[in-house]
């Protein structure tokens, strides 16, 4: 089994490196990435007049979340986003509270967990320093929307089952390692079941709460929106996602918010 | 005192911009993990830290830091938007009229364009005259996608271009201390100027 599996990949990276000869082949994810074939996201919320689907290019996105591993590593290599040197402008007093000093994690099993208590700024900084980017609202929405079997994920009534039982049980305390459920059809793990993740344009939604203090006909050209209704209201998992983006902050760090990089193709 | 730091710091812009021009960028340490500048320290809440540079509409490149020195009645709007943002720049200039005028000439008003595809300098610089913005006492700024995305998470403004091309935001004026750090928010249109202008009158008696 594990050596027929063997044989398969090793057909498959031939085959790629043959096509990687064709200067028209579409080039390949980076090591620990994902190509994701382009495809679209259905927002919850459109503006009036706006089409019902964003599309999304092709790109790549990190199997898994970023862990504490990796996250020291860019530390190290960077002083000023060190814990005990960061501007409070670019994360709050929380930020990498999990570990037990600059350059010291609590225990050798947060080295494979999902890294959290981190700030956008920190995880765009990160990204930056890989030479990628995070994620947009709708690159993670389009990618997380698919199950283990198929990308139309919200056909698949047992993983919208396993979404709603996760989205409405609290994250433990100690959290577990990156990688350990199943992958989606694409390949990526863990966007959901593990922590929440930080994306480029979270601030991107235009109902937050800031809406109560405009004027009425301030709320007539935008948050008219509110009222033109979600595309799927059973949809109670990206309900939360985008009040929980919504509430956000770009210098907050949370127990239960980590990212992952994503890089055009 | 404070012209030398100004100077410096826009010469610093315009010498790094012509760097970029001759495409020395490719070993250029990214802004995530260049080390801070010494230099005058800045409040930990300073949005001075931001390392992302804007241009003007008369094509002066500058860091925000170079905005220091005075407090900023700052907003984001686009050139072409048609309906909230001349009723932005109107509430500053019902600021701008509020504050008694030996106050008025300290305090600086800029303008920031969440369009980095359409706003160019001309686009600003049009801009302007329409809305009659004086030269003195008025910045107007284009900067590129990802720094304006930061610049407004820092100032709690919410937006996304719609299919029209059109920005559909959020709409806050900030005021900025003479160090860049955030003291009073006005959230909405057409509000009264009066909690803004005393909160600038404050910054001047202390």
């Amino acid at each position: 089994m594990s050596l027929r599996l063997l044989i398969l990949m090793l057909v498959a990276m031939a085959g790629r490196i043959v096509s990687g000869a064709d200067t028209t082949a579409a080039p390949e994810a980076p090591a620990g990435m994902v190509a994701v074939p382009a495809g679209e996201h259905r927002p919850l919320f459109v503006l009036p007049n706006e089409p019902k689907t964003i599309p999304v290019a092709r790109f790549a996105l990190d199997k898994f979340p970023v862990t504490n591993g990796d996250f020291l590593e860019f530390v190290s290599a960077n002083p000023r986003w060190r814990r005990s040197a960061v501007k409070r402008l670019f994360a709050d007093q929380n930020y990498l509270k999990h570990w037990s000093g600059d350059l010291k994690l609590n225990d050798a099993a947060q080295t494979n967990q999902p890294v959290v208590w981190i700030s956008w700024f920190a995880a765009k900084a990160f990204a930056q320093w890989k030479g990628k980017r995070l994620p947009t609202v709708a690159e993670w929405e389009y990618v997380a929307a698919a199950s283990p079997t198929r990308v139309d994920g919200d056909k698949d009534p047992e993983f919208q089952r396993a979404l709603r039982h996760w989205y409405s049980t609290p994250s433990p305390s100690e959290l577990p390692r990156v990688g350990a459920g199943l992958p989606n059809c694409f390949g990526i793990f863990d966007l959901h079941g593990l922590v929440w993740e930080w994306t480029s344009d979270f601030n991107s939604s235009i109902m937050t709460g800031d809406a109560r203090g405009d004027t009425g006909l301030d709320r007539q050209l935008f948050c008219g929106a509110g009222s033109a209704g979600a595309k799927d209201t059973a949809n109670f998992p990206a309900f939360m996602r985008y009040g929980f983006r919504s509430s956000l902050k770009a210098a907050y760090t949370i127990h239960n918010l980590g990212f992952r990089c994503a890089k055009d193709l | 005192m404070l012209l030398p730091v100004l100077l410096t710091l826009t010469l610093l812009g315009c010498a790094h911009s012509s760097t970029n021009k001759t495409g020395k960028t490719g070993t250029e340490t990214p802004p995530c993990c260049r080390e801070v500048t010494p230099g005058a320290p800045l409040p930990d809440q300073s949005l001075y830290q931001l390392d992302s540079k804007w241009t003007s509409d008369h094509w002066r490149i500058i860091r925000l830091a170079a905005l220091q020195g005075q407090p900023q009645v700052m907003a984001m709007m686009f050139t072409s938007c048609e309906f909230a943002c001349p009723i932005i720049v109107n509430d500053m200039k019902r600021i701008a009229d509020a504050l008694p005028p030996e106050i008025r000439d300290k305090v600086n008003f800029t303008l920031i364009s969440f369009d980095h595809e359409r706003d160019t300098p001309e686009k600003l610089l049009a801009f302007r005259k329409r809305m009659g913005l004086p030269m003195a006492g008025w910045t107007l700024l284009r900067g590129e996608a990802d720094d304006v995305r930061e610049l407004a998470a820092l100032l709690g403004v919410n937006y996304r271009k719609d299919a029209r091309g059109q920005y559909a935001h959020s709409n806050t004026l900030t005021v900025l201390s003479p160090t860049g750090e955030i003291v009073h928010q006005q959230i909405g249109l057409n509000q009264s100027p009066d909690e803004t202008v005393q909160q600038l009158l404050t910054l001047f008696r202390e």
